[in-house]
């Protein structure tokens, strides 16, 4: 008894700790003011829809952009830090989204059923980690392509688990058996969820794994050499990939209440591999960033300006795709440093033309 | 035995469509160094042309077929001196993406150019009882044998020309260093075009082979171009050959399960064969006919 008050105690202490770095990092640590910026600003979009200055659906592809966010983050981890490709990511989040609706039905509460689905897929991702320690390159990204073709398969087919083409409807998250969200709360929860993905990525990538990951991006055998085991620190990024893309499956089934089988294929997960290339690898709101460009771009402007010829918007999102790429192909968070310069370019040539003027009198 | 023989020259159908389109991923894996995601799309592009212009130009089908080819040259060229060529700085991953967004482009045209409707497209010979033969008790059609025919011919004379040409020799250099072989005076702007070109021939090929089976739409060619993406691994992407291998493997042995299997087992055909493969891939990672890559440190 005494040993599990001390537990108890150590574990209040630690929480109480890590709450006072918490609010001591917010004040000093400028990635985490743009975190906490980053989740006003997606809430103020939820209250202007609430006042009626924007639409009511831009709410719910605000949200779409937070999950997939998230899902993005994870493949991040996967191919900006340690260099290894999936195209397997859209099965995953499909198997998020069907796995907490079937352990919901089973009578499983909110997050219980949440966390037997993310240790499934743990799991999944163990073996696929396996996997990758023998297959290389190209080869390893079509095998995971084939694991997501498996899970569309299983999808369509397994009706017990995912009624086939019905699909599966589902409610509002309840959240510690009490807590009944309604859509605006919901929305409010994944983007706190989304942040928290970012600042546990944020540590992740400061840490000694971040490092591991990052020297094994570049070399293989130098980052052996240097005593990173590569095979420990493949599984743990499939793992943390899949992981991240689980949550947004859960997320997904949260919001929209609906999932079906259709939605993840091929080109789900190759825009979610266009979103981390054009956000910008290794950078979390690049990663947004990218989603916003991806997705967000001709959901909200193409698609109302074109909406006259059916296909011009996806024609417009296309090439918006192969511009940036070609621009900007380390992420189009960089531009940023482009107008940085282009600015102080501006400000040098002002002072220039200025001396030049006092030289003219 | 008449089962088998039908199965055997569906499964020769099949597979000489899975082996076109993945003759194509491969020639440009090697020569442009980019996983082409759009090769089904290109194709699905130029088998509109080919269904617009035969049933609304009213064009014969031995006439609409060369054109598809035409134009499917045109759009390699186009795809490659307007897109990959200038984004040579991009990297590797980048490149697959620029794919991608010619997947998005693609799928933005049809509709504009052709229209939403799908629209049918017949087979080069119509089946019916006078154009098909009766070999021990199975009965094939005229167009199988036309279609199989076909596109092992057409493999055959690329395979010619790559081992006996010199531009084939041209492309065989470029996809094993493509800067020392530029340095040593091959031209591989022009072998790039040149495998960009026959993979979209190639493509869209598959594309009319296997229209007939459904209707020419956006979505046709995504499952074949998910299994040429697995007989290129199956086969190895370090040779030109083994895709087409690996292809005619994956659509017998699909075509086997699905047939001899008991029903609960047959509609997981497909799973069957993924995994079967998977697990080939995990005994041997860089497919059948597969060197080991020996990377410098």
């Amino acid at each position: 008894m005494k040993k599990v008050l001390s537990y108890f105690n150590k574990i209040t202490i630690y929480i109480k700790d890590s709450f006072r770095r918490m609010v001591s990092a917010v004040k000093t640590d400028a990635m985490y003011r743009r975190f906490v910026y980053l989740f006003v600003g997606l809430n103020v979009i939820l209250l202007l829809s609430e006042l009626d200055i924007m639409n009511y659906s831009t709410v719910s592809l605000y949200a779409y952009i937070i999950i997939f966010t998230i899902v993005a983050l994870g493949l991040n981890i996967l191919l900006g830090f340690s260099g290894l490709m999936s195209l397997g990511t859209a099965g995953f989040v499909g198997f998020g989204a069907y796995g907490v609706v079937y352990f919901e039905t089973l009578g499983f509460p909110y997050e219980i059923s949440s966390l037997i689905t993310i240790v499934i897929a743990t799991f999944i991702g163990l073996a696929v980690g396996l996997f990758s320690l023998k297959v290389e390159g190209v080869y390893l990204a079509i095998s995971t392509l084939a694991v997501g073709e498996i899970f569309s398969q299983i999808f369509k087919r397994v009706t017990w688990f995912t009624n086939a083409y019905g699909g599966v409807h589902y409610k509002y998250p309840t959240l510690l058996g009490f807590i009944e969200l309604d859509r605006n709360m919901t929305y409010i929860f994944l983007s706190f969820v989304m942040v928290v993905m970012m600042v546990v990525m944020y540590h992740l990538t400061k840490s000694k794994t971040g490092r591991a990951l990052l020297a094994m991006s570049r070399s293989n055998s130098s980052a052996q050499a240097m005593g990173v085991s590569i095979s420990k620190y493949r599984l743990f990024s499939f793992v943390v990939a899949i992981l991240y893309a689980t949550i947004g499956g859960i997320l997904y089934a949260s919001f929209y209440r609906y999932v079906q089988p259709l939605d993840w294929n091929l080109m789900l997960t190759l825009l979610i591999l266009a979103m981390v290339v054009v956000g910008g690898m290794k950078s979390i709101f690049g990663t947004f960033l990218g989603v916003f460009i991806i997705y967000g771009i001709p959901k909200l402007y193409l698609e109302d300006l074109f909406s006259s010829v059916s296909g011009v918007a996806y024609l417009f999102s296309g090439i918006l795709i192969i511009v940036v790429v070609m621009f900007y192909p380390y992420g189009m968070i960089h531009v940023t440093h482009d107008i940085k310069k282009l600015y102080n370019k501006y400000k040098i040539h002002k002072q220039n033309k200025l001396k030049a003027g006092d030289g003219d009198e | 035995m008449s089962v088998f023989l039908q199965l055997l020259f569906r499964s020769l159908e099949t597979g000489s469509v899975f082996a076109l389109a993945s003759l194509g991923i491969v020639l440009i894996y090697r020569t442009s160094k980019t996983t082409n995601f759009a090769q089904g799309s290109i194709g699905t592009l130029n088998a509109f042309v080919a269904a617009t212009l035969l049933m609304k130009w009213g064009w014969s089908i031995w006439a609409v077929v060369p054109a598809a080819m035409v134009t499917a040259i045109i759009t390699g060229f186009i795809i490659d001196t307007v897109f990959i060529r200038p984004a040579n700085k991009v990297g590797n991953i980048g490149k697959q993406i620029i794919t991608l967004g010619l997947i998005i482009v693609i799928i933005g045209i049809i509709p504009w150019l052709f229209g939403v409707e799908p629209i049918p497209l017949p087979q080069f010979i119509p089946y019916s009882p006078t154009t098909t033969i009766t070999i021990l008790g199975a009965t094939i059609g005229y167009n199988s044998f036309f279609t199989i025919g076909m596109s092992l011919l057409l493999m055959g004379a690329v395979f010619l020309f790559i081992q006996f040409t010199d531009w084939g020799l041209a492309i065989r250099v470029t996809a094993s260093n493509e800067i020392t072989s530029r340095l040593m005076g091959v031209p591989t702007k022009s072998v790039t075009m040149i495998s960009w070109a026959t993979a979209a021939t190639f493509g869209t090929l598959a594309a009319i082979i296997v229209a007939p089976q459904t209707q020419v739409d956006i979505n046709m060619m995504g499952s074949i171009q998910v299994s040429a993406f697995f007989a290129c691994v199956l086969g190895g992407f370090q040779t030109f050959y083994g895709p087409v291998i690996g292809a005619y493997i994956i659509a017998f042995s699909s075509n086997m399960a699905a047939y001899y299997l008991p029903p609960t087992w047959s509609v997981w055909s497909t799973v069957i064969v993924y995994v079967l493969i998977l697990v080939f891939l995990f005994f041997k990672p860089v497919g059948i006919i597969g060197k080991k890559l020996v990377r410098k440190v």
